[in-house]
């Protein structure tokens, strides 16, 4: 168990610590400061010397060029990027960032990084595939007015984006409730704006106003439930209020307390029934925005509930600890057999797209289900916290490739709706013959969603199963082998949420697979038929996606790894 | 060996601009493939006598580390179960592509073929379980898309009803082996993954059943034995298919083109039978015992329905895709008899069938292809105007009835021998007679009946079909003459000199037999 190391803000080692974050604070100044260069001058008082000072006036041709921000946050944020990953390369050490007095803010070890790589790569692909996106109504100086402002909005659009980053990495180190929350608002205010950006269709509006609403209300809740823990405990800081759970977790304030800052993450992982406003929020947003609501966005609320659930009113912590675990266990079961079914029936492919996300919420919540479950049962008790890491393992990584093929398939939905609209099923058609490349990538993104080999998607559920499995059965496969006869009555009751899942992963073919029908062997719309809108951009970034969704099928033991080390530094005590 | 038809499918990919070189290419692979195993068989390559391979040994054995963390391997080798299934399949991907030559298809059908077939060699030789799942689902994306893209008018359904019925059955499938991998004892096995402690291998596995398989003491208790059989055979049942599970069959048979078909018959549905054998049976001979009865009712009911439907059929393709499930039920049967000879009919009707299905849906390919129509009614006196067609059509269809000195024939008669000595031996009821007898006869009469109103009746004066639109009935092609021959001859030679297959297999079952069920029956560990 290594030490940790303290650092004070602006200490020795916060800047290496703290990397990433700073880079993206630092893209986030330029992205405020660049566009607005120019040829402004300033009088010094009293006399007639004009300085340049190169601030406001007209523009320069290369600050006003409304691709700048673009390129600009997408630097930054695949800087951010490059450099999680590369910390990654010579171990990840573990820093936190305390207050003066010794109080643990931030926390910077595995698994925060592996959680930022997710952010930052979500965002940095969203941010590069966004530039084919928001239209840009010339360069230079000669341009009138709504002109300039619709130039003015990619600044707006790209500063949002940092944001967003900055306040999802800041969820990713919290060790204090308090702390992540302030990460999770900015986050979401953050996408709040960015769903309700896409002016161009009138839902955009619409759904952003819904996303906001009920996620404000979420956040309300959350935060509701945040004061009574305060008031519980007299802190928020994890470790405190885990100690203070293993005291007297049983009191019915803190269980209330943590369902309610519980219904704010259930919100954000779009867990039923907190979900009714994601599929709006889906459809509303322009593409690229909802694949970072799809993958970047749920990992965050998927942070939360780790937190919540696995550190604080962790089961080992107390005899009834587990008063949330079936509780869980049936809401992963509503969530995954719900989203399922609701994506049967859509004809929208992004509000089909969001109920997959809704089913994999589903799986995602069966398997912390499972790692609460691992030993709170001593008939069952295994390895300790050997299962508990294989199976956040699976959760780590199936966040991670989840990146790869969900925003992929939302790219490939974003390059049609700059060739008008995206929001039936038969957009889709004739797509194999508008552009094969498309039509190929979309193929294998929608059957790793399914889950077929060898793709990534089939590793990580996989995984996830094997998990589930593992926990299920537990030491089972020794004391068969000493003579015992067991059943399915003896195995732990997750078992049949591993059923679940797999069966769910069958109903779920079916409507993948009709995305599949509709793009090779339907024709295309009337009066679409001609090339798509070209865009490079998007197309590297698609191009990105499926690389890595073929890649991690078949290699996938690196990430593999990285996830496992970020898995073990969740709970050290699990080593 | 698989290396080479992925590398021959990623060549043909490359090239697949053009139509023509592509095509030759795809025969040119998958001729080298064939003459690669035959020379297996004939040991030029490899010095490997496929006689006297004890139970779970294998050949060729090659082994290289996948994910070590989770155990998973790349591990392939072949043995008598698994080598004919991989010789059929060398030897049908060039007999599909020469009977499909002259059809209209795109650039990727032929790759398609070739892709389709290293996923069916993966699978056969697989010696690991993660592997073995992956090839078997990777069988699945050819075929849908074979289907999807050059099928009949309903393919969209039915490549969809297709592809999700195996699919559901499979992940069930899947899950049962996650279980057993989960149920096996930690770091007991060799290969075991350095963060599970499980492994996937097979042959360990196998090895470690066995090893448990004594007498009365069951392989991971009763319970659990009984629930990872039925889990697994569901998986394999509904890729057999048998009866409750074929409804996908002659959907995807009708809607497929004709080498899409003739694949799906010859081998895909065998993945199933050699399924069942590699896993199942091997790993859990106690709960084939328990379910020996299912499993023969199972046998039954395919053989008995697959029969009764495929008299009342219209449509030539449909009636040999019942005519399928029907067979596939002579394979349970033979499994289900527990005696070495059922085995071994088992095993060749598995390897007869592949070469006999293929030739009937090649006949109902250039039925198609020269009559557009499907329909039994359709053509009459087709001896008169396609004298070619007629004979290989007569030919196919004697064969799948089981003619003696053909080799549909052989395989019959096993099982009807083990189903009489399991009868006399073990005591069952002699009303299980029944089932296969009358499946004799109403298999020659729904083989003869169609028979006699597409070849015979008519003549002179019958008309062409409705839809040739006037145009004058051609013959088949020089190509399909040609794989008709190659198919019509192999059904000969593995009709008349059975042993060059069948010593092999029977080794294989005696070997497995005593590897498996005398164990048990001896008792006391």
């Amino acid at each position: 168990m290594s030490t940790v190391q303290n650092v004070e803000p602006f200490g020795d080692g916060f800047i290496a610590a703290l990397c990433p974050e700073l880079i993206i604070f630092a893209g986030l100044l330029a992205l405020i400061i660049i566009p607005n260069i120019g040829k402004g001058t300033f009088r010094i008082p009293g006399t007639q010397t004009r300085v340049m000072w190169l601030f406001g006036g007209e523009r320069f041709k290369i600050t006003s060029n409304p691709k700048m921000p673009a390129w600009i946050a997408t630097i930054t944020l695949g800087a951010a990027f490059v450099q999680t990953v590369l910390s990654f390369q010579d171990g990840v050490d573990r820093t936190a960032i305390v207050t003066e007095n010794g109080t643990q803010l931030l926390l910077v070890n595995g698994f925060s990084r592996v959680f930022e790589m997710i952010f930052f790569g979500a965002l940095t692909l969203a941010a590069f595939a966004s530039m084919n996106r928001l239209e840009v109504k010339g360069i230079g100086p000669r341009l009138s007015t709504d002109d300039l402002y619709n130039n003015r909005r990619q600044a707006d659009f790209y500063i949002l984006m940092l944001t967003c980053g900055l306040g999802m990495s800041v969820v990713a180190l919290a060790q204090d409730l308090f702390v992540l929350f302030i990460g999770l608002e900015l986050a979401s205010f953050s996408t709040y704006v960015l769903v309700a950006f896409y002016k161009e269709s009138k839902v955009g509006t619409e759904a952003g106003m819904k996303y906001f609403i009920v996620g404000s209300v979420a956040s309300g809740v959350g935060l509701y439930g945040l004061s009574m823990l305060y008031l519980w405990a007299g802190s928020l800081q994890f470790d405190v209020l885990a100690a203070q759970f293993v005291i007297n977790g049983t009191d019915p304030l803190p269980l209330i307390g943590i369902g309610f800052v519980l219904v704010g993450f259930g919100f954000k992982v779009s867990a039923a029934p907190f979900h009714f406003a994601a599929p709006d929020a889906y459809a509303g947003a322009s593409s690229p925005v909802a694949g970072i609501l799809a993958t970047a966005s749920k990992a965050m609320g998927i942070i939360g509930l780790i937190r919540m659930l696995l550190i604080v009113a962790s089961p080992e912590a107390s005899e009834d600890g587990t008063v949330w675990l079936t509780l869980l266990g049936i809401i992963s079961l509503v969530t995954m057999t719900w989203g399922n079914i609701a994506a049967l029936g859509s004809t929208n492919p992004k509000r089909m797209l969001a109920y997959s996300s809704v089913a994999h919420a589903g799986y995602m919540l069966a398997a912390i289900t499972a790692i609460g479950a691992w030993n709170w049962d001593d008939s069952l008790a295994g390895e300790p916290g050997e299962a508990a890491v294989a199976v956040l393992t699976a959760v780590i990584f199936h966040l991670v490739v989840l990146v790869a093929f969900k925003l992929g398939a939302f790219l490939v939905l974003s390059v049609l709706e700059s060739d008008g609209d995206a929001s039936r099923l038969s957009s889709l058609g004739g797509l194999a013959k508008r552009e094969p490349f498309l039509a190929v990538a979309m193929f294998v993104f929608m059957i790793s969603l399914a889950g077929v080999p060898p793709l990534a998607g089939f590793v990580s559920k996989l995984l996830v199963i094997m998990g589930i499995v593992k926990v299920a059965i537990g030491q089972m496969g020794a004391e068969i082998m000493a003579g015992g006869d067991y059943g399915l009555a003896d195995v732990h009751w997750v078992w049949w949420l591993a059923l679940a899942m797999v069966i769910n992963s069958a109903i779920s073919v079916f409507y993948y697979l009709r995305v599949v029908v509709v793009m090779f062997f339907e024709e295309p719309e009337e009066g679409r038929t001609g090339p798509l809108p070209s865009g490079w951009q998007v197309r590297f970034a698609i191009l990105a996606c499926l690389m890595v969704t073929l890649f991690m099928g078949v290699a996938s033991d690196q990430l593999l790894e990285i996830c496992e080390v970020a898995a073990k530094s969740l709970n050290y005590s699990w080593n | 060996m698989i290396l080479l038809a992925f590398v021959s499918n990623a060549n043909a990919r490359m090239r697949a601009r053009l139509v023509g070189p592509v095509r030759m290419a795809c025969l040119v692979f998958s001729l080298l493939m064939l003459v690669l195993t035959t020379g297996m068989f004939f040991r030029y390559f490899g010095d490997v006598t496929w006689m006297d391979i004890g139970f779970n040994e294998y050949e060729f054995e090659h082994k290289y580390t996948w994910v070590e963390s989770l155990g998973i391997n790349w591990a392939v080798g072949l043995d008598a179960l698994s080598f004919p299934m991989v010789w059929l399949t060398t030897f049908l991907l060039p007999v599909t592509i020469i009977a499909t030559w002259n059809e209209k298809h795109g650039a990727t059908y032929f790759p398609l073929l070739l892709m389709m077939g290293g996923a069916l060699i993966g699978v056969f030789v697989s010696l690991d379980l993660f592997m073995f799942y992956v090839f078997w689902e990777l069988t699945l994306i050819p075929m849908f898309f074979l289907i999807l893209k050059w099928g009949g008018k309903d393919r969209k359904y039915a490549s969809q009803k297709f592809f999700i019925y195996t699919f559901t059955a499979s992940v069930v499938m899947l899950l049962g082996l996650i279980t057993l991998y989960f149920l096996q004892d930690p770091y007991s096995l060799a290969s075991s993954g350095t963060m599970t402690g499980r492994s996937f291998s097979i042959p360990e596995l196998i090895d470690n059943a066995r090893a448990n398989n004594i007498g009365d003491n069951w392989y991971l208790g009763a319970q659990m034995q009984k629930i990872l059989f039925v889990m697994l055979m569901i998986g394999f049942l509904v890729k057999l298919p048998a009866v409750p599970f074929h409804t996908w069959l002659p959907d995807a048979h009708v809607q497929a083109p004709t080498g899409g078909s003739m694949l799906l018959a010859g081998v895909m549905l065998k993945m199933g039978a050699y399924g069942m054998f590699r896993l199942p049976i091997s790993l859990f001979p106690h709960a084939l015992y328990h379910f020996q009865l299912a499993l023969m009712i199972i046998g039954m009911v395919s053989l008995v329905w697959g029969a009764i439907v495929c008299l009342g059929q219209t449509n030539l393709k449909k009636m040999v895709a019942y005519s399928s499930v029907s067979h596939m039920g002579v394979i349970l049967i033979g499994i289900a008899t527990m005696q070495p000879m059922g085995w071994a009919a088992a095993l060749f009707m598995m390897f007869a069938h592949g070469i006999i299905s293929p030739m009937l849906f090649a006949v109902c390919g250039a039925f198609k292809h020269h009559y557009h129509s499907m329909e039994i009614g359709a053509m009459r006196g087709m001896a008169k105007h396609s004298p070619w067609l007629a004979t290989s059509m007569m030919f196919a269809w004697m064969a799948s009835l089981g003619l003696p000195l053909l080799a549909g024939f052989v395989a019959e008669i096993m099982m009807l021998i083990a189903l009489w000595k399991m009868i006399s031996l073990d005591g069952w009821s002699i009303w299980w007679m029944v089932g296969p007898a009358l499946v004799l006869a109403l298999t020659a009469a729904y083989y003869l009946w169609s028979m006699q109103r597409t070849i015979f009746e008519g003549g002179e004066d019958t008309q062409p079909p409705a839809s040739m639109k006037g145009h004058a009935i051609p013959d088949i092609s020089n190509s399909e003459k040609f794989a008709m021959l190659i198919l019509a001859l192999f059904t000969i030679i593995f009709g008349v000199l059975p042993w060059i297959a069948l010593d092999m297999m029977d080794d294989w079952t005696i070997q497995a037999f005593e590897g498996l069920i005398i164990p048990l029956l001896k008792g006391g560990a």
